[in-house]
Formats: structure tokens, sequence, C-alpha cells
């Protein structure tokens, strides 16, 4: 008895004391969390959103941070994993004490994690994870506040793009690819959805595995079913196996798809096969406007690369810390719920990479970007250049969410 | 206009027989991967009545290696089908080296101790091992792996081929068919066909029938990391790229039955060319379940798989 109640005050001491330094550290700094797969198969992505995120916190830094404290983050590696991004959230809440979080590449980690922060009621910035559903998780009426917020292009906006793109180049015969994950599948209902508001039925629906070898059944269902265009769902590595087997079947056929295309891991391993393929992107690497000019030459600087692996998610992981950075600095806290009221409200516009954010979000309204933000990518000698070079010249160069 | 209904209905049968073919012969270099795989488990069980669970990890760690010889050697100027030529052995050895440390961690101990559970526990502790050590030393991004063959495919009767499909088919039959010459016709491999038939016998006739499991273990691995090599050229490698396919691979044993190299060829081939044609004429989303239930059907009526002898346990 003795032992075990001495062993206790050990522990609630220890406990007290990590709490205590745990307390005194958060108010030197103001820590964000970071969440993303910065190993396996999205890796290009959860790396380039962090390191986004990253020059962002840099120059808020270096230009006095917020309330006059320095901004640190905790990252932490989700792997893709739903469970993995359960924990995390919990590390980062509990633990970690974040003021509030910015990442989630993947729709299925993203919808598992994030119901943490709403009940913790700690604002979420999804950067990069597009699926419809994620904004929606925790939206009135059924829920009086929603803490989640993104700034990358849903689901339905790119599946809309690739609709109008289809009918556009006058296809009326799409086949679809999908992968069997949350993001394949619920991409795959918005693409079908956007496809019959074009009056288009697909002549064949697809599915593979993560992780499939040989994808000839799935390319030549859908060569055999008179398809005039493929559209794809899925990311890098089983799209590059998707473009070999069409390749394979000798079929010349566009391919187009969601904005995973313009991943390195895909435009790398399919080579040659993979050029001239389309797919909807916030971000492109050009410098069409000074601010993209200055983001693309600190991001190669300060991480020694040419081609950044996946430019959209830098460019969004960078404009979500700003979005924060501005509702900290207007709420004049590090509460999570004036930090969410702050974002609902932003008063000043913020000159961000993809778009200058001019009240990106309202009460009712958590998506910064609307469907006329985006333009199409084109894969070409290695890399994603406008499929129209007209989109992205002049005034047109910079696209901002039409006034509510 | 459309040719098969304008009273050319030829045309419409000779696409419909070229479809045919196509996805028989992406199940056919489908099915020779799975049956590979399978082979080495089937050459360990023979002598020892054991296998190795860790066999996909067996088959990461070949290609993983493979890759690293490749990329090293065409960094020395080598062009990419001498480089992958020349690391063949060096992979092949690997394999040999790999497979005699799971046996001698993981296997002769239980053996030893006649546990009946031992080696499982023990090879598939082993072969997470060798996931997280391929982990740390290739990460855990899939890598590409340069081809050594064109990537453009052949045309051979209207049918498109990649060359390293042909390859795969190839190379498979080649290291089965080496085995099978071995066993049948060198003094060693009849030490080994003696230890299959009765290894108490076997020890007692004066052969060492301990080393001759280890030799069945190396020779194991090493048609894994054969495989790993084969297959990586067509998709990408990495770390988790053994899971699927040695699972895969342990139904092919269980259907064509553990005791038959013969039935392991058999068997891949069965389930890689149903998964093919069941995801061309059914539905791609039902690739995997007509294997399964195969699988199961030969579970409840041939337990001992399809070309399998039935063994009777004395107990």
């Amino acid at each position: 008895m003795k032992k075990t109640s001495s062993k206790k005050v050990w522990l609630a001491a220890a406990a007290l004391s990590v709490a205590m330094t745990g307390a005194s550290y958060a108010q030197q700094t103001i820590k964000i969390g970071i969440s993303g797969p910065f190993t396996g198969g999205s890796a290009a992505m959860g790396v380039s959103m962090r390191d986004g995120v990253k020059l962002a916190v840099q120059e808020i830094n270096k230009a006095g941070g917020l309330l006059g404290k320095q901004v640190s983050l905790v990252e932490r590696d989700d792997e893709a994993k739903n469970e993995l991004g359960v924990q995390i959230a919990q590390e980062l809440i509990n633990k970690e004490q974040v003021v509030a979080t910015v990442g989630f590449i993947n729709t299925g980690v993203s919808l598992a994690s994030q119901r943490f922060y709403q009940e913790a009621e700690i604002p979420v910035m999804n950067n990069v994870a597009t699926g419809t559903l994620v904004t929606q998780q925790f939206k009135a009426p059924d829920h009086k506040f929603n803490y989640v917020f993104r700034n990358a292009a849903n689901d339905s906006i790119q599946s809309a793009m690739i609709a109008e793109a289809v009918k556009k180049a006058g296809h009326t015969k799409p086949a679809i690819i999908a992968d069997s994950t949350n993001y394949g599948q619920l991409g795959r209902a918005d693409l079908e959805k956007a496809l019959a508001a074009n009056g288009i039925k697909p002549v064949a629906v697809e599915k593979f595995n993560i992780g499939d070898t040989d994808m000839t059944a799935q390319a030549l269902r859908a060569k055999d079913a008179g398809a005039d265009v493929v559209l794809t769902y899925a990311i890098g590595p089983e799209l590059a196996q998707t473009v070999n087997a069409v390749v394979k079947l000798g079929w010349k056929v566009p391919v187009m798809g969601s904005w995973t295309l313009s991943m390195a891991s895909f435009i790398d391993s399919a080579g040659a096969n993979g050029e001239g393929v389309m797919m909807p992107q916030t971000f492109i690497q050009l410098p069409s406007t000074p601010k993209r000019k200055a983001f693309i030459e600190a991001y190669q600087a300060a991480y020694k690369v040419d081609r950044i692996p996946s430019p959209v998610s830098a460019a969004q992981g960078y404009d979500s810390m700003l979005l924060l950075a501005a509702a900290i600095n207007q709420a004049k806290s590090t509460d999570g719920r004036k930090i969410r009221e702050a974002l609902e409200n932003l008063g000043t516009k913020i000159e961000g990479v993809v778009t200058t954010y001019d009240k990106p979000f309202s009460a009712t309204d958590h998506e910064a970007i609307t469907s006329n933000i985006p333009v199409l990518g084109l894969v070409k000698g290695g890399r994603v250049v406008p499929a129209n070079p007209a989109d992205l010249e002049g005034d047109k160069a910079l696209r901002v969410k039409p006034k509510a | 206009m459309d040719l098969s209904l304008r009273g050319f209905p030829l045309v419409r049968v000779f696409t419909t027989m070229q479809n045919f073919f196509q996805i028989l012969v992406s199940g056919i270099s489908v099915g020779m991967i799975y049956g590979v795989i399978a082979f080495g488990y089937q050459l360990t069980f023979a002598t020892s009545k054991t296998l190795n669970f860790g066999q996909g990890e067996a088959l990461t760690l070949g290609a993983l290696v493979g890759l690293t010889v490749v990329n090293f050697l065409i960094g020395m100027k080598l062009g990419t089908f001498a480089a992958y030529l020349l690391a063949l052995p060096l992979v092949f050895a690997f394999g040999l080296a790999q497979g005699s440390v799971v046996e001698w961690l993981g296997v002769r101990q239980a053996m030893k101790t006649k546990s009946e559970a031992g080696w499982i526990m023990a090879t598939i502790a082993l072969g997470i091992i060798f996931k997280n050590l391929a982990e740390n030393i290739w990460g855990k991004d899939p890598l590409k792996f340069p081809s050594p063959l064109s990537e453009n495919p052949l045309t051979i009767m209207g049918v498109n081929i990649r060359p390293m499909e042909i390859a795969i088919v190839l190379g498979a039959l080649a290291m089965m068919l080496a085995v099978e010459l071995f066993n049948r016709r060198s003094i060693y491999g009849k030490a080994v066909v003696a230890t299959s038939n009765d290894r108490d016998a076997a020890g007692l006739m004066g052969i060492n029938t301990s080393l001759v499991i280890t030799f069945s273990y190396a020779l194991s691995s090493l048609s894994a990391a054969l495989a790993g090599v084969l297959v990586a050229p067509i998709t990408l490698t990495g770390a988790s790229m053994g899971a699927a396919l040695g699972l895969k691979a342990f139904a092919v044993a269980i259907i064509g039955g553990l005791s038959s190299g013969m039935g392991v060829v058999v068997g891949g081939l069965i389930l890689g060319i149903t998964e093919s044609l069941t995801g061309f004429y059914i539905d791609t989303g039902y690739k995997d379940v007509p294997g399964l239930i195969l699988l199961l059907l030969v579970l409840s009526l041939k337990p001992a798989g399809l070309f399998g002898k039935a063994a009777i346990k004395k107990v």
C-alpha cells in the first residue's frame, strides 16, 4: 500500500512539473500543429505542404511574430493513416496544447481526426485535403459553430472543372478509373454528378486497390466500352500504373483527372506515358504575380530544389499559415473561439500565393477557394504548365473569390 | 461506319478474341509472380514442414538490394540491361544469405524443441524486422526501378505485351526448371529429395538434414528475391511492396498444394488469370473475390491443394 501511494505522489509531481514547463513554454511561443504524411505514397504532398508552412512561419517570425511572440511549429507525420491521424490530433490538442492546426493531405485522415479539434474548440485549417465532406462534417444547424476551415479546391469544384473540360473538348464517352480509398470513391461520386449535370454519362466506371500492380483489365474495359477520354481519381504511384496500362494497350486517349496528377511520384514514374495529362491546379510553378515569384524563389532557395515536389500543396500550405496568422492578430488572442470568430470576419486583405483573400470565410462558408480560382494544368516535359497559357496572363493571373 | 453492325461481325469476334488474349497474357504474368513466391513456400515446406511467413519481405529486400546495385552500376556508366544482368548474381547471393539467416534465427530452434507454432511467430517477427530495416535504409517512399528492357510494348498477333512481362514468365520458368534439374540430377539434390520424403530415414542414411533445411530456406528466399527484381521494373519498389504479394502467394500455395512444385505454378496461374478475367468480364471492384472463393472451396473439398498429396499424420 505504502509503496503505491508514494509512487502516486511521484507521478503527480512529475505530471505537475511537465504541465508547468508546458505552460511556461506556451507563454513564450505560439504553438501551431502540422499534421500530414511525410512518408509513403502521399509524402510529396505532405512534405511540400509542411515546407510551405515553414516558409510562412519564418517570414512571420522575422517580422516580429504574432502578438509579440514567436510562432513555433509542432510537426507530426500521420503517414496518411486514419488511426495515426486520430492519435496525433489528441496529442497536439492535449499534450502540445496547440493554438490551431494546419494540414491534412488525405480526406480520410481529415474526416477521422478533426472531430477532436471541433470538440476542443480549436480551429483546424485543411490546406490540401479535398473531399467535399471535409468542411461539412460540423456545419450548422447540427453544430452551433464549425471549427473546420479549408483553403484547397474541394472535389466538387475539381469535378465540375473536369466535367466542363470534357464537354468543351467534345468528348461524350468518358471512362472513370478511381482507387478504392475514401478519396477515390468520394471523388468518383462527385465526378459522376458533375458529368450528369453536363448531360454526360460515363461508359465505364472502374476501380482498383492501392498497391495493385497491373491495371490492364481496368484500361481494357474502358477501351472496350468505347471511351474517348479517361478520367482518374487516385494518387501518384497507381495513377502511373494506370497510364502505363493505357499506353501498353496502344490506346491513344486523352487522360484527365483530379489535381493529384500533378504529383511528382506520378510524373516521374509515368515518364513519357504521363505527358499531356490534364488536371485542375490552384497554383502552377510560374512567376505569374510578384507574390508567386517571391514564393517560388524563396522555396527554391530554402530547400535547394528547382521543381517543387507538389507546388499546389506548398502554395496552399503557405497561404493557410498566412490566413491563420491574420486571424490570430485580429483576435488579439490565442483562444480557439476568438480565432474562429476572426477567421469568419477577417478585416484585412491577405495577399497569398494562390489568390488574394478578401473575406475568404464567413460563419456559414468555410471554403476559401471558389470554382473560378483553379486553372487547368498540363504535364509537359516532366513539369506542370497551364493547359491554356492565357488563363494566367495579364489581369487573369490573379483570380479572387467573388463577393458573397 | 460501324463495321460490326454492317455485315462484318468478324471484326467484332476478332476484337473480342483479342481482348481475351490481352487479359490472358496479363493474368499469366501476374500469376507467374505469385507462382515464384509460392514456389519458395513449397521449397521449405517440402524439407521441413515449415514455411517463411516473411516471404513477402524477402521479395522486398531482394528488389531493394537489386535497385541499389543497378543504380550503382548505372552510375558506373553501364547500360541498364548490363547493370541488371550483373546485379542478378548479387541479388541471388543476398537472397541465399537472407534465407539462411531466417532459418538459423527463426526456424532451427523451434524445430529442435518440436514447437508447433514457434516458427510461425518467429518468421512473422523476422519479416517485420526486415520490413523496418528496409524502411530505415531505403525510406518509405516508392522508388522507380530502371527497366532493363524497353518500356514500349510489343504487338504479337494483336496482343500488346511489355517486354518485361515476357521476361517475368521466362525468368520464373528458368528458375523453377533449374531447381527441378538440380533435385533430379545432382547428388545434393537427391539429398534434398530424400529429406523431403522422409527426414528421419534420410538422417539415418548419413544425410545432414539440418544443412538441407538451411539450404532450402536459402533457396526459398532466393526465389522471392528473384520475384522481386522481376516485378520491380513494371511496378514501383518500396518497403511495403511485398506484403500484398506474399499474401496472394500464400493463397496460391494453398490452392496448388504445398507438396507439389508443379502445383504452385499452376495455382499461381489459376489465381492470376481468374483475377484478370474477373476484372475484365465481371467488375474490376470484384477482382479478388473468385480467387478467395476458390481458396475456400479447395480448403473444404481438397485440403491438401489441387495437386497435393494428402498426408496422414500419425500421432
